[in-house]
């Protein structure tokens, strides 16, 4: 026998044992052996050998959540720019710059600014020197949306400057990128602190996050604790207007100007924009909202005139704790240095004022400053409701705190939910429907085929245990279109054998030795076998790329299962036929 | 076969090719026209909203959860029963809505006509619309660089006369169970995109050993027999090959389309009718365009009779 024969069947005996190797777990996870028993029992040693896990089942076999999740990355620059017009603010006070204001555009990201004409360019100068690769600027055209502003210190009507500047594509991009990453993280960390083994986080192109939860039992909690973005704020109440006269705007502005009902991030933002005129501008409206207590859906909003700069905010906390009074759960805070130091500042400053707690753009207090607070403690109540429910909001709440507020908002773009019954039913369906085709096409060939379809279907079993093995080895998800791929796969792997068998009867035909027809056979089928799976294997690529969660599974299993066939069917076959020739010395093909 | 040019035992699929050529085409002419006007059947995957599945434990009609979803008012509602008549499921989509939580509101309504421990919530799945219409772009561009990759990759193996009619073969496939989805109002969802793209990859598996014969006859039979003969001949010599595989893909999808349950259904019905047609596309729509583009070029492609050119 020749030395590449026998290499070769050594080979294939080591992947063999090899495959069955990794399938361990997989076989007494399905035959219903417990991991624990294993564990501790005489096996331990022998368990700790074999791979950790078995083949890594899909959500829709497992049951669990899969969310595609949208971040909304322009929000993020709009804050951004909130902050740092704040600093450009440090930089260029208004006892230097007389009469200057800065303000974001509403629906865009863009900065603008009013300055004195004589101090123009030197302001421009200090955007150039500090926040030169950050802003450009755009044009000065004398048609500004902010009013002209007396100059008190000088006694005269200061001409003013408009300047217009945007974020530089490569401070654009950066922001962006960074936030996505952010947000990713800031939900592992909370899904983490949930507590949801083996979730699944990742980014997919420029603004989605792809969450899988598998066997996640409360779907929306979960959802709710992930989507929430978190932005606790404290406001002061700006008392200018009073409440009367602010609740009178705003119905005007609903009737004449069809500005929007409701409290949601979307419309409150569209009616600031038809208040744009009527309001200062570092001010903007927001709602105070009442609970229904057992829906805890909104009922009512109080209109409050709030500044939009925050004193202080969430990532000022030192710790978020859940803290019950009077049977009321609630969030007890507790303020870093930079914290407790503003918050004292802000309250000894105020005294008398109203302060408002924002939460994710809602008002959920308004409490008038009794004195200046120094301890860095404050607490956020939730309103009334059922104890079981209120401590679980105050649990998730103090949760979100904790780990710090998302930097953009998540919307849902797909949400799947998969029932664990509808999984076992799925694997059971699935399974039996591989097992039934195996038969049935095992049946066929031997009928057909005879020997050569009995050495087809050492192939196939050989095949799909491959094919498995490899799932498991690289713990690629199978999901139900997966089995489904794998019933595929076994009807066209025994394709290839079908062509090396039918040519093989055409060589014995033309009266050919058992040797040259099964050397003839082989490398005459060779190249359509090849040229035909490679065709397929293109097809299943694509659609690898293009799909996502359980038809990324059934394209892995298409893949995969080409190239198993591919080795079974041409590799194996010829092995098991080149021993017998040389082993058995067969003169007869029986095909 | 002992004699290489006795025609006798070949069977004339080529010229026969007129009759099926013009069915086909028939065929493809009203599907796309009933495409064009009937339009398609996206599921919740392409055009946004909710699909959920409910299990309860007495039997029930779809008429009655109808009734009992009314004073949701919640539009144009689709329930079916999903899996077996003894299953007790049923399936309920509703197109997308702003700013309401549909599948809390109906899972609400249910349990409270039911009783609570009547009703399971089996799975839902809601897309929103924005990414239900990336899906379709999406979907629709997996299909065609699927179909160009081929192209070229049997441009090389081949050349280029063989390429576009394995395309228009395939193209064909997906055509043929794409117009019976639109006729019968069935729904395509992301499984069923997933059988095109995997009709395409059968297909053209079937399409290339027929090509692979085609390729060793011209190198092999004299160069006087004619090109039709030729094509013949490799499609009769290839027909036994054909029949056993065709057959074994196509009994093991209907081993899936009974047993596989309600969620693989469809999608085994697809791959049905992609098996047939991949099959049928192989010999009267790759290899009538191959003999076109061969009269229409002649002197190009691949010399007969010995080397290649």
């Amino acid at each position: 026998m020749p030395e590449s024969l026998k290499w070769k069947i050594i080979g294939t005996l080591l992947l063999i044992l090899v495959s069955v190797y990794l399938l361990g777990p997989t076989l007494w996870n399905m035959v219903g052996v417990d991991e624990k028993a294993i564990q501790e029992s005489r096996f331990s040693a022998v368990r700790k050998f074999l791979p950790q896990k078995g083949i890594n089942l899909g959500l829709d076999l497992r049951g669990g959540m899969y969310l595609e999740m949208d971040v909304d990355l322009d929000e993020a620059l709009k804050n951004r720019v909130d902050i740092l017009s704040l600093e450009i603010e440090r930089l260029a006070p208004e006892a230097d710059y007389p009469g200057i204001k800065l303000a974001r555009q509403n629906k865009t990201h863009h900065l603008e600014v009013h300055v004195p004409v004589n101090k123009k360019s030197e302001f421009q100068k200090i955007i150039q020197t500090n926040f030169g690769d950050v802003f450009q600027w755009i044009n000065s055209v004398q048609n500004p949306s902010l009013p002209n502003v007396e100059d008190a210190a000088n006694q005269s009507k200061q001409a003013l400057a408009f300047l217009e500047y945007k974020l530089t594509g490569a401070y654009e991009k950066y922001l962006r990128d960074m936030t996505l990453k952010q947000a990713e993280e800031a939900v592992r960390n909370r899904i983490d602190r949930y507590g949801v083994a083996e979730a699944s986080i990742q980014r997919q192109g420029a603004d989605r996050i792809i969450i899988e939860l598998p066997g996640v039992k409360d779907p929306d909690r979960v959802i709710n604790v992930i989507r929430k973005t978190g932005l606790l704020e404290f406001r002061l109440v700006d008392e200018e207007f009073e409440q009367s006269k602010l609740t009178e705007l705003i119905a005007e502005a609903k009737k004449q100007g069809g500005a929007p009902d409701g409290y949601s991030k979307e419309e409150v933002l569209q009616l600031n924009t038809f208040l744009a005129e009527k309001i200062p501008n570092d001010a903007e409206v927001m709602f105070e909202v009442e609970r229904d207590p057992m829906t805890r859906e909104i009922v009512n909003g109080i209109p409050f005139l709030v500044k939009k700069r925050a004193d202080v905010s969430g990532d000022m906390l030192r710790n978020a704790q859940v803290g019950i009074e009077n049977n009321e759960p609630h969030v007890r805070l507790s303020f870093n240095k930079i914290g407790t130091k503003n918050f004292g500042e802000v309250t000894k400053d105020h005294v008398g004022k109203q302060l408002a707690i924002v939460l994710d753009g809602m008002i959920t207090t308004a409490p008038v400053i009794q004195s200046a607070i120094l301890n860095g403690e404050a607490q956020i109540t939730l309103g009334y409701g059922n104890y079981d429910s209120l401590l679980r909001e105050a649990e998730d709440l103090a949760l979100m705190l904790r780990e710090g507020a998302l930097p953009a908002t998540l919307t849902i773009a797909t949400k799947t939910v998969i029932g664990p019954s509808l999984g076992e039913d799925s694997i059971r369906q699935g399974i039996t429907s591989l097992l039934i085709s195996a038969v049935v096409i095992v049946l066929f060939m031997i009928g057909y085929y005879k020997l050569g379809g009995i050495l087809a279907s050492f192939a196939l079993i050989l095949n799909v245990l491959f094919l498995f093995a490899i799932l498991a080895l690289f713990q690629a998800s199978l999901s139900l279109p997966g089995i489904a791929g794998i019933v595929l796969t076994m009807g066209m792997a025994v394709d290839a054998n079908i062509i090396i068998f039918e040519r093989m009867k055409d060589e014995r035909r033309l009266g050919k030795t058992a040797r040259a027809i099964i050397e003839s056979g082989y490398d005459n089928a060779m190249s359509a076998i090849v040229d035909a799976n490679i065709t397929t294997l293109i097809s299943g690529i694509v659609l690898y790329q293009f799909g996502t969660g359980p038809i990324k599974g059934f394209a892995t299993t298409l893949c995969i299962g080409i190239l198993t066939t591919l080795f079974t069917a041409i590799v194996v076959t010829r092995m098991v036929y080149d021993v017998f020739i040389y082993k058995r010395k067969i003169t007869k093909v029986i095909i | 076969m002992s004699n290489p040019v006795d025609k006798k035992q070949d069977i004339p699929f080529m010229r026969t090719r007129g009759y099926f050529v013009f069915l086909s085409v028939l065929y493809i002419l009203v599907a796309l026209y009933f495409m064009a006007v009937k339009g398609f059947n996206f599921g919740v995957d392409f055009k946004g909203g909710i699909k959920l599945v409910y299990e309860f434990s007495e039997p029930t009609s779809d008429g009655s959860l109808r009734e009992k979803l009314e004073s949701l008012h919640l539009g144009e509602i689709q329930v079916v029963r999903f899996g077996s008549a003894s299953a007790n499921s049923f399936l309920i989509k509703v197109k997308h809505q702003e700013g309401r939580e549909l599948a809390s509101e109906i899972t609400l309504q249910l349990t409270s006509s039911f009783g609570a421990d009547r009703v399971k919530l089996l799975s839902e799945e809601s897309v929103g619309p924005k990414v239900g219409a990336e899906l379709r772009t999406r979907g629709l561009w997996a299909m065609v660089i699927t179909w160009f990759l081929i192209l070229i990759y049997i441009g090389f193996r081949f050349d280029f006369l063989f390429a576009p009619g394995a395309v228009v073969a395939l193209i064909h496939d997906v055509i043929v169970p794409l117009g019976f989805f639109s006729f019968f109002h069935k729904e395509i969802n992301l499984p069923i995109l997933a059988a095109f793209l995997t009709i395409i990859g059968y297909s053209i598996n079937d399409t290339i050993v027929i090509y692979d014969r085609i390729r060793e006859n011209l190198k092999k039979l004299p160069s006087s027999m004619p090109l039709p003969d030729i094509i013949d001949r490799s499609l009769t010599e290839t027909l036994s090959r054909t029949i056993v595989t065709s057959l074994t893909v196509f009994f093991a999808m209907g081993i899936l389309f009974y047993l596989g349950g309600a969620v693989l259904h469809d999608f085994a019905f697809c791959m049905l009718m992609g098996v047939v047609s991949g099959t049928y596309s192989t010999i009267f729509m790759a290899s009538p365009v191959y003999l076109l583009l061969h009269r229409l070029f002649p002197g190009t492609g691949m010399s007969r009779g010995g080397k290649r050119s």
